[in-house]
């Protein structure tokens, strides 16, 4: 049976149910989602996507490969804790931030899409919802992607957790994890291209935030002796750490002599991130004029 | 019911007054929103779409609170912006149906809903082309179909001709004409160019730096006056005829001005006065350079306001 549809019959009224909301939101989001990966773009679109897609699971593809060919031998010193492969892939994360998620706001910005969503049932609030859960999805591949496929696989290869619970157990601390790191740079990602309208600027914003603040804080740890407590505000270190902490982990960087730097920092650190992020992300939208 | 209505809608902007006490009755049918650059339309249909809080004052369109069901009411709105809008490498059936689904179309109808307004807005064939490809022409009909897209009660246009040629303006127009007559969707359109409106608009509402300057049907705003403008002119073997034809309007109870060889003759029935003036020159044997009804246009609208 043909499964064809005739769809040019001709402009009539509508008689059926209007969709709420929620599909607006997730109408947006998915054409976010989709203009963020270039899929339905011209082929240059898609380089970005393609390229930090590469760079984050080159690591784990890396270790399973090793696993495949020199099994067991992998384990031990070798065998890296599933916490430190969010560390490895974060190069293409902060490429994510700074090229590709700027695309999700600053786009509808320059092409006046934004004064147009803003005429439909869409407010400044759901929008913002709308663009943030699509850079969230779409960051969530090279975040969780690597370290989801890392766990898979040596599942398979007998190198995984012991036991189902513990399997268990490792892949909530992974999703949880990658929420909170996407949730962070997510959030700083989206409130530095709010400044602006043009996309390179967004990402030098973007890579300004991310790095600036890293280099600065840096700097004020290691060569002026200020206290290690002090990395909590470097966004780069902070998100890692939240997830190493969650494995129940310290990362040598936030241990000094027998000292940690307190978990409720940390995570205190993260959160005022967040916070920050949305809302200098909320206020600027609230300022923008509509129409 | 009126589409739209105002009751002493203000809009202050710091210092600067953008509407000034609005009293409105928008019924419908495609009303001419016009006014110069800064004379209160984008900020009434920015208010009208719920976009912005009036300082004072109340509006209500389609008999809903665009403040209080600013969702529910833009739902069944469509909005055609004056602004560039479209992403470049977006096909224009994309584009539609994606603004279909956010208005509340159900994601299978959007598909052939925004086929449909494509059809209907003469880029059937075009529709999968990408918008940065189109002509200006073109991306104002794309414009438009998106605003038509999602079976809307009411569509905002503004200033939908800006940038056409005048064969693209004609067929705009007539497209604009043919949504409220056929699909029976009132349009609110915003123009500066009055011409235009005069051309497809049953109602008026005219602004000018805020305040309302006159609103109602085009045909009572516009049209036959029933003042009749005759020149004459002056022969030496008729002196005095032109005098003479003042006289016999005056007698005639007619409101007769005159400057040189002109007479502005109104009365209260235009064909009366045509008619008499006509009998007044023939009588007087006066020769004739012309005979007019005058008409007002829209820019006699703004002319006649008050300093």
């Amino acid at each position: 049976m043909s499964t064809a549809e005739i769809f040019d019959r001709g402009y009539r009224k509508f008689d059926g149910e209007r969709a709420g909301l929620g599909q607006a939101v997730r109408s947006v989001s998915w054409h976010t989602i989709r203009s963020i990966l270039g899929i339905g773009r011209k082929g240059r679109h898609k380089v970005f996507p393609i390229i930090i897609s590469v760079i984050a699971f080159l690591p784990s593809v890396g270790f399973l490969a090793l696993a495949v060919l020199i099994g067991d031998l992998l384990e031990g010193e070798l065998q890296p804790e599933y916490w430190e492969l969010f560390g490895l892939p974060i190069v293409a994360v902060v490429l994510f931030a700074t090229l590709v998620a700027p695309e999700a706001l600053v786009r509808d910005r320059r092409d006046g899409m934004l004064r147009l969503y803003l005429s439909t049932p869409l407010t400044k609030p759901t929008y913002l919802a709308a663009k943030f859960i699509a850079v969230m999805s779409t960051m969530a591949i090279v975040v969780a992607g690597p370290v989801l496929l890392f766990l898979v696989g040596n599942t398979i290869q007998s190198l995984g957790p012991d036991g189902f619970g513990e399997w268990i157990e490792v892949l909530v601390k992974v999703v949880l994890s990658s929420l909170i790191i996407v949730l962070f740079m997510t959030s700083v990602s989206l409130a530095a291209s709010s400044l602006t309208d043009r996309r390179a600027f967004a990402s030098v914003a973007v890579l300004g935030v991310i790095i600036g603040v890293s280099i600065v804080v840096n700097i004020a740890v290691e060569r002026i002796g200020v206290s290690r407590n002090l990395l909590v505000l470097d966004p780069f270190a902070v998100s890692l750490e939240t997830a190493a902490r969650i494995f129940g982990n310290v990362s040598p960087e936030f241990t000094e002599a027998g000292d940690d730097v307190p978990t409720w920092m940390v995570y205190s650190g993260t959160a005022g991130w967040i916070l920050v992020g949305l809302g200098i992300l909320t206020d600027r939208y609230r300022r923008l004029a509509s129409v | 019911m009126s589409v739209i209505t105002t009751q002493n809608l203000t809009m202050q902007f710091g210092a600067q007054r953008a509407l000034d006490s609005l009293n409105l009755e928008v019924p419908s049918g495609v009303t001419g929103l016009v006014g110069a650059n800064g004379a209160g339309k984008t900020t009434l249909m920015s208010i009208a779409l719920g976009l912005r809080g009036q300082t004072s004052g109340s509006i209500s369109v389609l008999g809903m609170d665009p403040a209080r069901e600013a969702a529910q009411l833009r739902s069944v709105v469509g909005y055609g912006p004056e602004r560039n809008v479209l992403p470049e490498d977006m096909p224009a059936s994309d584009f539609v149906k994606h603004l279909s689904e956010v208005r509340g179309m159900p994601a299978g109808e959007a598909k052939g809903r925004a086929s449909d307004a494509l059809w209907l807005v003469g880029l059937g064939e075009e529709r999968f082309r990408a918008l940065g490809t189109m002509s200006t022409g073109q991306r104002q009909r794309v414009k438009l179909a998106q605003a038509i897209a999602a079976d809307p009660s009411l569509v905002l246009l503004d200033e939908p001709t800006d940038g056409l040629d005048p064969v693209q303006r004609d067929e705009m127009l007539a497209l604009i004409r043919q949504i409220s007559n056929d699909y029976g969707i009132d349009v609110l359109l915003s123009s500066h160019l009055l011409e235009e409106v005069e051309r497809i608009c049953d109602n008026i509402v005219a602004l000018d730096s805020g305040r309302l300057v006159a609103q109602g049907p085009l045909t009572s705003l516009v049209g036959d006056t029933s003042t009749i403008t005759a020149e004459l002119v002056e022969i030496p073997d008729r002196p005095g005829a032109i005098e003479g034809v003042e006289q016999r309007l005056r007698q005639a109870g007619l409101d007769v001005q005159r400057d040189l060889n002109l007479l502005r003759v109104t009365g209260d029935d235009p064909q009366v006065t045509l008619d008499a003036v006509r009998d007044a020159i023939a009588a007087e044997q006066a020769r004739i350079r012309r005979v007019s009804t005058d008409r007002r246009t829209l820019e006699d609208l703004f002319t006649e306001v008050p300093a």
